[in-house]
């Protein structure tokens, strides 16, 4: 059956689906009464507590920076830790804000790229995240200690204990990149599969797919497709 | 108490509330999810509703939220929250729906499945009798993008259905 006849029987449908379908008015007042406001205090939320850590985050540090400016073997580990919570704070905020401005009365080959290329953004995020905290623990573990107690780690563990942490780091993210590689495609979470680059491999292949939509074919090729279907 | 432009929202939703099962029906199999969709959809058009332009067809405002709501549904990777306890009320429910739809119907449906999401909402469009112009302003294409791509679409409907048949015989 042709796809024009099929269109026949699609018409016939929609003509019983006047009477065979039921919009729940009670539930539909529910939903975009109270669901709509939902979803918006989520957003906010997350944005104020995201924002709100990364504040602290960069204060405490600037306040540590200060307090020990004369002991460049505190301040620069703290230095490098403010400049990636900045970092992570504007890319927290440009998400939100893209996230916030998508208009999805717009065209759909428009709307799906822009959301892709905001999912790209936000895999690449999250994995940035977990290298960064990988690499900069032992960084985070000179701050805080200071910060927190006072304590020197370089005199209670010295030179070589922090090297050879910073060595641990870089093998625990080799292996564990190996390991959710292997076995991450397995796994649902979408957090694991950020990690893993399943998620962002999915997200390239949707564009390729949208790209493929939207491309124009060239005349010969349109031709060439209006040959099976001589009805066109 | 209802405000003139929820009563307004709810007329134009009992309207066109085929649209919105149609939409639903397309994107997702499992009848919970539908309903998931559906209540994102109706969530999506009422945040957008204050900028709505008159001088645009309601259905065409409606088919951009919708499926792009619909497609981003579809994409979403991680395990869904339902919003939907199982035995609850249904936002769209239908009556004997299977009795309803004719073997045609249903094979169109699965059809429209196995189509990627972006062919899906294209063959939706074409079979509710948008024209390739209001299509196209739909999916942010070409006009003729949209006439090849319908005409690749009955040809692999075609050729399908050709598969089929000399599968049976």
């Amino acid at each position: 059956m042709e796809l024009d006849e099929l269109k026949e029987k699609w018409v016939e449908h929609d003509r019983k689906l006047d009477q065979s379908i039921r919009l729940n008015l009670q539930l539909l007042r529910e939903t975009y009464t109270r669901r709509a406001k939902f979803a918006l205090w989520r957003l906010a939320a997350m944005l104020a507590a995201g924002s709100i850590f990364m504040l602290v985050v960069i204060v405490s540090l600037g306040r540590f920076i200060a307090l020990n400016w004369s002991t460049p073997r505190f301040t620069l580990p703290a230095i490098v830790l403010d400049l990636a919570a900045i970092a992570a704070l504007a890319a927290l905020t440009a998400q939100i804000g893209l996230a916030l401005t998508i208009d999805y009365n717009q065209p759909v080959a428009l709307i799906q790229k822009r959301l892709e290329t905001l999912r790209k953004f936000r895999i690449r995020y999250t994995q940035a995240i977990i290298l960064t905290m990988t690499l900069t623990w032992a960084p985070i573990f000179i701050v805080v200690m200071k910060g927190s107690l006072g304590l020197d780690v370089y005199r209670l563990f010295g030179i070589p204990w922090i090297v050879i942490n910073v060595a641990f780091g870089l093998a625990v993210l080799a292996v564990g990149i190996w390991a959710f590689q292997k076995y991450g495609g397995r796994v649902n979470q979408r957090f694991l599969r950020d990690i893993a680059g399943y998620n962002l491999n999915a997200a390239s292949r949707f564009l390729t797919t949208l790209a493929e939509f939207e491309k124009d074919y060239s005349p010969q090729e349109r031709s060439s497709i209006r040959e099976y279907s001589p009805e066109e | 108490m209802t405000t003139p432009a929820q009563e307004r929202f709810q007329s134009l939703m009992e309207d066109h509330k085929k649209i919105l099962y149609k939409v639903c029906r397309s994107y997702c199999r499992n009848p919970g999810d539908r309903d998931d969709l559906a209540q994102e959809i109706i969530v999506q058009l009422w945040r957008s509703f204050a900028a709505f332009d008159e001088r645009v067809r309601f259905s065409t405002w409606m088919y951009r939220i919708a499926l792009n709501v619909a497609i981003s549904f579809y994409r979403r990777e991680s395990v869904r929250t339902r919003h939907v306890v199982p035995g609850s009320e249904h936002l769209l429910e239908a009556i004997d729906e299977t009795e309803n739809r004719s073997e045609e119907v249903q094979l169109l449906y699965q059809w429209i499945e196995e189509l990627d999401p972006f062919n899906k909402a294209l063959v939706i469009l074409y079979l509710d009798g948008n024209n390739y112009q209001e299509t196209a302003a739909i999916l942010g294409i070409s006009e003729t993008n949209v006439a090849t791509k319908i005409s690749r679409l009955k040809e692999t409907l075609r050729k399908k259905q050709e598969v089929q048949q000399y599968g049976t015989r």
